[in-house]
């Protein structure tokens, strides 16, 4: 065979590797360590960091907006309106991360002058010591490890319709608040009609700062489901009615508040035609009372199981309750667990079954298929139903 | 707490296909090694997650060098023979091209690709099956020769086509055959998964791309690439090699030029015979090697004087109708508005409108992937780094969803239907996505560029000499047989044979 001449040819391979090491000697000695695109990933995800405390004030009768800097005053990561930021708290011996939507916007986090992000907590009925945890202890000044941002609840133009009605309940008023900030700002392209249910008008989160909000482009509409003569607004659930009468040609539900809303809410959307992808509900959140969903084995309910864990070469061994999912012993238990969502879904606490057995919670089951096949559960969802043996990576 | 042994014959930095191939060798003999992965889970970008409930493959278009069952090739032998036992899914097409006045799907099989081509444009078959038969045989010697290397004399001998075309670019061979330029074209679609232009890929590269694909069609893993990443991983753990997820390496430890340890950047400091690392010799030399001045002026000017290669812009869309109802019929599109690789490689340094698509449709190889009534479809472009290096945080999601929305069109206009009507879920995948998870080197997923003055027989006739640092080995796209799924296999045996060599050579001396 020939391609141009024999001798050319022939001595092809000394000539491609006499022209590489040419190259090699001619180039510069000097380490270039610039890595720009790198660099900008990790400006959008820098990883958990300690963030200071400068403001903490009262938005609601029951909540408090936290608002956190950097300690250099510098920029924090751009997110997108809708996500969330994971707060670490060690409390007495457990060490605990909890998802908390960002209630500023993601401008402020960008701004020269001392950018920000916000938290909104309101008090617990009981149920949720580290939102109470953060009420009673945190001041300003005091610093908090967080890690920012997550999750897949945000307006994506690409996807969803230009106009958005917000179905939000309670504390799920929080994610809209940033869409609505960013919208009135002029940073966000799209039409927001927020229907915020509450009980009571005292329960109103952020009131002052979403009237503060409202022009063209949103608008806020309250809904007392409690019994108040004095209110003059909607009343009621956020219901099928309800939703048609805000929506436009083309919208786009976004759903977030508590477990018994999406309940009843998956219903009323289900008597109204919408396609399928104009709604988007937030992450359920973890579950309440994980034996009340079908397939637990109830009877194990109260029982505590011996829990082996294995990092690396090192095994501790720790109690885990049946009704409590395995990242929840682990925080008792003060051994470090990275959790994002805590609702199954992200995928942040993925853990290794090395022997034993679990329940995995049906609700946002966001595990790989594979993932499934080799018994990797997501810690925040899955439950043990026996004495169980799990990896975990080393933090 | 101790999480670690006091030592370890390898420790594997990165748990990609690469770092699991290299430790699922050294653990097959005997070795200890221990592999070091920063992200949760296994594979860098040979992986997939989970959106509204369902699965999306990341990044894999199509593995080569896997083969049917009855003709595996090297990489689906690797598997088997390790106990990696995949369920590959056959590629049903080689591509739909949809290129200037040519809308052809061709397939796999060098005869029916041939005959294929000669249906649109006539009077070609043989010399288009010459050129794919002088492939074959390329890629015959390259697999041949690098188990049982010869002599020069030898190999000119037995291997005549593979010595005789070594010096030349893909353009100089292809004009050679003297073949209308729409069957150069046709010809020409894979060119993206290597990533040079015609005038500087070696013609080498071209052949083994195209005999291994056209020779054999491709495949895909029915749980996603994540079930090959997970089961690699898995065996590996079998075979007493120890994962560690989250583990981020910071520092390869060296004393008097040998590498002997890693810390993390937790702080563990963990020591081993031998280093492999899948961080790209750029981020090692400039970041990693710790003192600095064990990095060798040598390993400096080999880095400047490469190029790095191609990164990813993927636009991944789980749609509401099933496929053929957007009239979408292939598994695999590619789609440019000329096939002149030079220009289109010119292009890829910008950011868009960007002239050349790749398209796969998934449910086509695997009609289950997504749930009844919905299909998955990706539009993919891999840009040069020198755009996105220009791109800051501030400006990076109003460029993602630029780049994105160019893409989408383009392709809805192809369709004649608006894809965006459709869209149930949406991932813009960027370079920075790359960066984020995998931190490699400027998001860069090809490593370096295949080009004649990188060409891949230099990098097998000097490469003993540019390990540089001993114990210190390369698996990743960065390694010998750059980028692709199926070369990472490759890169990552060829990082364990080096050291089993080694070791080899050890064990002789002492005798």
């Amino acid at each position: 065979m020939k391609v141009k001449n024999f001798l050319q040819d022939v001595s092809g391979a000394s000539r491609v590797t006499r022209a590489r090491l040419k190259a090699f000697e001619q180039a510069s000695p000097a380490l270039d360590g610039t890595d720009p695109i790198g660099e900008a990933a990790r400006t959008w995800h820098p990883g958990p960091a300690e963030l200071i405390i400068t403001q903490i004030r009262d938005t609601g009768k029951t909540a408090k907006t936290i608002r956190f800097a950097r300690p250099d005053g510098g920029k924090l990561p751009p997110f997108y309106a809708g996500q969330y930021m994971v707060l670490t708290f060690c409390i007495g011996s457990s060490i605990v991360s909890r998802p908390y939507s960002i209630s500023s916007a993601p401008w402020q986090a960008r701004q020269d002058q001392d950018p920000f992000v916000e938290i909104t907590v309101r008090r617990s009925r009981g149920d949720g010591f580290v939102c109470d945890y953060i009420h009673e202890n945190l001041k300003p000044g005091d610093t908090v490890v967080c890690d920012l941002a997550y999750g897949q609840f945000y307006y994506e133009p690409l996807r969803d319709a230009r106009h958005v009605l917000a179905l939000a309940g309670g504390v799920g008023i929080t994610p809209f608040a940033s869409m609505a900030k960013e919208i009135a700002a002029g940073k966000m392209d799209c039409d927001l009609t927020i229907l915020y249910g509450s009980v009571s008008s005292d329960d109103i989160l952020l009131k002052e700062e979403l009237e503060a909000l409202e022009g063209d482009h949103v608008k806020v509409v309250h809904v007392l489901s409690g019994e108040d003569p004095s209110w003059q607004g909607e009343r009621g659930f956020l219901t099928a009615e309800l939703i048609r009468r805000y929506s436009r040609e083309d919208t786009s539900c976004f759903i977030c508040g508590p477990q018994a809303m999406y309940r009843f809410l998956r219903e009323e959307l289900k008597s109204l035609s919408i396609p399928r992808r104009r709604i988007r509900f937030e992450v359920f959140g973890q579950a309440r009372d994980i034996t009340s969903f079908e397939g637990y084995p109830a009877e194990l309910s109260g029982k505590t199981f011996r829990l082996s864990v294995w990092r690396g070469i090192h095994e501790d061994v720790i109690p885990a309750r049946a009704d409590e999912s395995i990242a929840t012993a682990l925080e008792r238990a003060g051994i470090r667990i990275r959790t994002g969502c805590r609702s199954g879904e992200c995928g942040l606490c993925r853990t290794k079954v090395l022997a034993g057995s679990f329940y995995v919670c049906p609700e946002g089951d966001g595990r790989r298929a594979a993932d499934k096949d080799f018994n990797y559960v997501h810690a925040c969802s899955a439950y043990p139903t026996g004495d169980l043996k799990i990896k975990i990576p080393i933090l | 707490m101790k999480f670690y042994k006091n030592h370890y014959d390898v420790i594997v930095i990165g748990g990609a296909l690469a770092g699991l191939s290299s430790a699922l060798m050294l653990a097959d003999k005997g070795l200890s090694v221990l592999v070091l992965e920063r992200h949760n889970l296994p594979g860098g970008i040979a992986t997939s997650f989970v959106r509204g409930g369902i699965e999306i493959e990341a990044a894999l278009h199509e593995m080569m060098s896997i083969g049917p069952e009855d003709r595996r090739l090297k990489v689906g032998k690797f598997f088997d023979d390790m106990g990696v036992g995949i369920d590959w899914l056959p590629v049903p097409e080689a591509y739909h091209a949809s290129l200037p006045d040519l809308e052809v799907t061709l397939h796999p099989g060098l005869e029916t690709f041939a005959q294929e081509i000669d249906d649109a444009v006539p009077g070609t078959y043989h010399q288009v099956l010459n050129l794919l038969k002088l492939c074959d045989s390329v890629f015959n010697s390259v697999n041949e020769l690098s188990i049982h290397p010869m002599s020069k004399a030898q190999m000119l001998i037995q291997h005549e086509a593979f010595v005789k075309t070594a010096g030349y670019s893909t353009k100089e061979v292809l004009d050679s055959f003297d073949l209308p330029q729409k069957a150069v074209d046709l010809l020409s679609p894979y060119w993206i998964y290597v990533g040079s232009a015609f005038s500087e890929l070696p013609f080498t590269i071209y052949s083994v791309l195209m005999a291994d694909y056209v020779g054999y069609g491709s495949f895909i893993p029915r749980k996603l690439s994540h079930e090959m990443s997970l089961k690699m991983a898995e065996r590996a753990e079998e075979m007493g090699v120890q994962i560690e997820y989250g583990q981020h390496v910071e520092k390869i430890l060296v004393k008097h030029g040998r590498a002997y340890g890693v810390r993390t950047a937790r702080g563990d400091e963990i020591h081993g015979d031998y280093v492999i690392s899948s961080a790209y010799p750029n981020t090692v030399y400039s970041k990693m090697i710790e003192p600095a001045r064990e990095v060798p002026e040598k390993a400096t000017r080999m880095v400047n004087a490469r190029r790095i290669s191609l990164t990813a812009f993927s636009v991944i869309m789980i749609l509401d109708r099933p496929a053929e109802e957007l009239n979408i019929h292939d598994y695999s599109i590619f789609r440019g508005d000329t096939m002149d690789t030079d220009e289109l490689y010119e292009n890829l340094a910008g950011l868009g409108p960007y002239r050349y698509l790749t398209c796969i449709c998934h449910n086509y190889g695997n009609p289950e992937v997504t749930p009844e009534g919905t299909c998955s479809f990706s539009i993919t472009v891999l840009p040069r780094v020198e755009g996105w290096k220009q791109v800051t945080a501030d400006d990076y999601d109003r460029v993602k969803h630029a780049v994105a929305r160019q893409l989408i069109d383009d392709m809805s206009a192809y369709f004649g239907v608006n894809l965006l009507d459709h869209v149930l879920e949406i991932v813009i995948e960027t370079p920075m996505t790359v960066a984020h998870y995998t931190n490699a080197w400027n998001g860069s997923i090809y490593g370096y560029a295949h080009t004649m003055k990188d060409h891949i027989i230099a990098r097998l006739q000097t490469g003993e000499e540019e390990r540089l640092i001993k114990g210190l080995e390369f698996a990743g796209a960065h390694a010998i047989s750059g980028d692709g799924m199926g070369p990472q296999v490759t890169n990552g045996r060829k990082a364990a044979k080096n050291i089993l060599d080694d070791i080899a050579a050890k064990e002789a001396r002492k005798k």
